[in-house]
């Protein structure tokens, strides 16, 4: 049984068939990419895995658990994260306060669990100092390990562009996620944020236990960091395989640089 | 991972040293009140000597009620950022059932030959549970309905359609069996061919016979409850009631509104929101035992044969400041804790925080139902302070006026909440009275500003939001700085 097993998904918006038999299994610590031209529908199979739209065919199991159709945040709490190919920041917010909301959401869980953390937070009981400080605990280990301590308490939107796009996936880890999805994180960034951030990648592989699936559209870093990748083309997978394989297949050249390419 | 740099997190744990000064603004605020509270916690009649101005008390009492009704919008508005205009609507559920279960209920003790008023807390308590039965049970029934749409429409597109066209076939043969008297919903002969639908009928029955029983002030319950209660705490415990029963209706009203309106965003939620308090409002401006447009008068302490004005305010002051200053605590302790963090990520972005794992539609009832509770407490001590309930009084002014004080105090902060709510109550009688106050020695023309400006005080209400709006959008009476670390041990 593989970690994330999507079969055969489709999506239609209108007449428009966006997503068509999509098919994708995901080990635990794979890291994975998903590569194609602008357009391909690459963001809407991220969409529908994080719950954004519901398919219109096919099913998507998280270890086994069928978890298409239900919303981004019980997707979420299931073990799926994401970053946004846009930054969504919480931007007025601290730094810190960006993961703390995703480590404190983790911590209410079990039956009345809204109404226990209500009555704790409006009594200030010893409970919640005690998860108060545990939580600025884990948040600073979170942000010292993606080098983003020092802006902790800074609001989220005067961070330079590249410190935001490590603090999207601090947020995301902070969620305690077993897949994470990475909507083109090195989008924007200049060629030593992205060596930065292809080491960053390997490591939160290693440190978090989880496993990684990213859109990108930089080659040199989908070659040099993926085990594998697949590769979409007007909603549909054209071609599967290691880094190798899919750059010498005429199917993909021909994706990205026209018919007639292939000569 | 390696453990935080030891320069980063004694920081973060330890009270800023930048913290405000007015950080712990609710200490000395804490223990002013108690000094004031203090000889009525003791017992006895407090500030007997001191004597109250009419006009004055009142203003007093106003700006206690509206304390409690801005910071409670602030929670909804401002910290949750869900632009509610209905907050008058929560007020008037809050008013109508407070008052009416101490004036229809609460007022004459089953025992007591010479009935004095404010002695029956058993009777308003039943009373308030009747009518919470119902709302719980109506309120249930709806969401029911809710869930089975929802369901269906996971079901199949169409299945909600066909569910209301169901139904809608459902009732023309109920009406057809009822025209040739065979029965119909709600209970029938044996022969009615919908038998199953007797099931509704017997459950409406239920409901009503226990609610004729609660509804009986001087049954042996009532009796029961009342005599358990010492003479001396009846008159307290009565009020109690009347402000629970007042904020739970409120929170049950905003729990079944919020539902379905909560999905709604921006514009579209506060018209939402502003169409059901003017239902609300028209509700009860067409219910008889209200006193539709009219009104009626709450049995309070006011129809003692002594109390003035002044033993009014004196009766009410601590409880009026009591629940302001609860409120004031309840608010900002949910803004300063996870569930506070989690309102704040809704305002700023709903798609990322339902990535990270937020409900959001959740979070909103929450923060609706618990602003609609405190607005249910504000209404009813409003309804006993005032002694007169009218539709009229829950318009969509009195929202608007609410909504005013919580954005000048700027969305998100509630000290400023607070001193908005101060400044705009004081701002009309200030105006209407200073001919009173205005020193001799200043030009005449003075006098014509002020009267000028009270005449157009809506206006300049009006004024002062766009102006808001314009120069300081995050309002003219918030101090704190953007990117303030809420976690940053400042709370």
């Amino acid at each position: 049984m593989s970690l994330l097993d999507v079969d055969n998904i489709s999506i239609r918006f209108g007449g428009l068939r966006a997503l068509g038999d999509f098919s994708f299994k995901l080990e635990p610590g794979d890291l994975v990419g998903l590569i194609g031209p602008n357009g391909a529908g690459k963001t809407t199979a991220f969409n529908l895995v994080t719950g954004v739209y519901s398919p219109n065919e096919g099913t998507i199991r998280l270890a086994g658990e069928e978890i298409g159709g239900l919303g981004m945040a019980a997707i979420n709490r299931l073990g799926i994260a994401r970053t946004f190919q846009n930054i969504r920041l919480f931007g007025p917010m601290s730094v810190l306060d960006n993961v703390a909301v995703s480590i404190e959401r983790c911590d209410s869980d079990g039956p009345f669990r809204h109404a226990r953390c209500l009555i704790r937070s409006v009594a200030r009981t010893t409970g919640f100092f005690s998860a108060r400080s545990q939580t600025v605990d884990r948040a600073m280990h979170l942000l010292e390990t993606l080098n983003l301590a020092h802006h902790a308490r800074r609001p989220a939107a005067s961070l330079p562009y590249g410190d935001q796009r490590r603090l999207e996936i601090a947020r995301a880890l902070a969620t305690k996620p077993r897949v994470l999805c990475l909507d083109e994180p090195a989008a924007g960034m200049n060629p030593q944020e992205k060596m930065a951030l292809t080491e960053l990648i390997r490591g939160i592989r290693e440190k978090f236990d989880v496993a990684i699936w990213l859109i990108e559209h930089d080659m040199k870093l989908v070659m040099n960091l993926c085990q594998r990748l697949t590769v979409l083309d007007h909603g549909q997978i054209i071609a599967t395989g290691t880094p190798k394989e899919i750059q010498q297949n005429p199917k993909v050249i021909e994706a990205y640089l026209g018919e007639g390419a292939v000569h | 991972m390696s453990t935080p740099s030891s320069d980063v997190l004694p920081l973060l744990t330890r009270p800023s040293r930048f913290a405000p000064l007015w950080a712990n603004w609710w200490i000395p605020v804490a223990i002013g009140l108690l000094i004031l509270l203090a000889p009525w916690i003791e017992g006895g009649t407090p500030y007997a000597g001191v004597h109250w101005d009419k006009f004055w008390a009142r203003i007093t009492m106003l700006i206690g009620i509206n304390l409690t009704l801005a910071v409670s919008l602030q929670l909804i508005n401002g910290i949750a950022g869900q632009f509610s205009l209905g907050h008058a609507g929560f007020m008037a559920v809050g008013a109508y059932m407070g008052g009416y279960a101490v004036t229809a209920h609460g007022a004459a003790a089953p025992t007591d030959g010479d009935a004095v008023p404010w002695m029956n807390p058993g009777g308003a308590l039943l009373f308030v549970l009747a009518v919470l039965l119902v709302t719980a049970v109506s309120g249930l029934i709806a969401y029911g309905l809710y869930r089975a749409v929802r369901l269906l429409a996971r079901l199949h597109p169409k299945g909600p359609v066909a569910f209301m066209w169901l139904l809608l076939a459902w009732l023309a043969l109920d009406v057809m069996l009822k025209t040739k008297g065979v029965g119909g919903v709600g209970g029938g002969p044996a022969s009615n061919p919908l038998g199953a639908i007797n099931l509704l009928g017997l459950t409406i029955k239920t409901i009503g016979a226990s609610f004729t029983f609660l509804l009986d002030h001087s049954s042996p319950l009532a009796a029961l409850l009342t005599n358990s209660i010492p003479a001396s705490l009846r008159k307290p415990s009565t009020l109690i009631v009347s402000l629970l029963g007042g904020g739970t209706a409120a929170a049950i009203i905003g729990f079944v509104v919020g539902l379905p309106t909560l999905r709604l965003r921006g514009d579209y939620l506060a018209i939402a929101t502003l169409g059901v308090s003017e239902l609300i409002r028209t509700a009860i401006t067409n219910s008889e035992p209200l006193g539709r447009a009219t009104g009626f008068s709450v049995s309070t302490f006011a129809v003692e044969a002594d109390a003035s004005d002044g033993t009014l305010a004196t009766y009410y002051f601590p409880w009026v400041y009591g629940v302001a200053l609860l409120t004031i605590l309840i608010v900002w302790r949910i803004q300063h804790s996870p569930k506070g963090r989690a309102l704040q990520c809704l305002r700023e972005d709903e798609i990322a925080s339902s990535a990270v794992g937020i409900d959001v539609t959740g979070h909103k009832v929450m923060a609706f139902v618990i602003g609609a509770f405190l607005a249910g407490l504000g209404g009813s001590l409003f309804a006993h302070y005032d002694g007169y309930m009218n539709p009229k009084q829950f318009d969509m002014q009195r929202s608007i006026e609410l909504v005013v004080m919580v954005t000048l105090g700027g969305l998100g902060s509630v000290p400023g909440t607070i001193i908005a709510c101060l400044l705009l109550t004081l701002l009309q009688p200030t105006l209407q009275t200073s001919e009173q106050w205005m020193p001799h020695w200043m030009p005449h023309w003075t006098l014509s500003i002020t009267s000028f400006a009270n005449q157009y005080r809506l206006v300049i209400y009006a004024m002062l939001l766009i102006l808001a709006m314009l120069a300081r959008s995050r309002g003219w009476l918030n101090f704190r700085s953007r990117g303030q670390a809420t976690l940053a041990g400042t709370t």
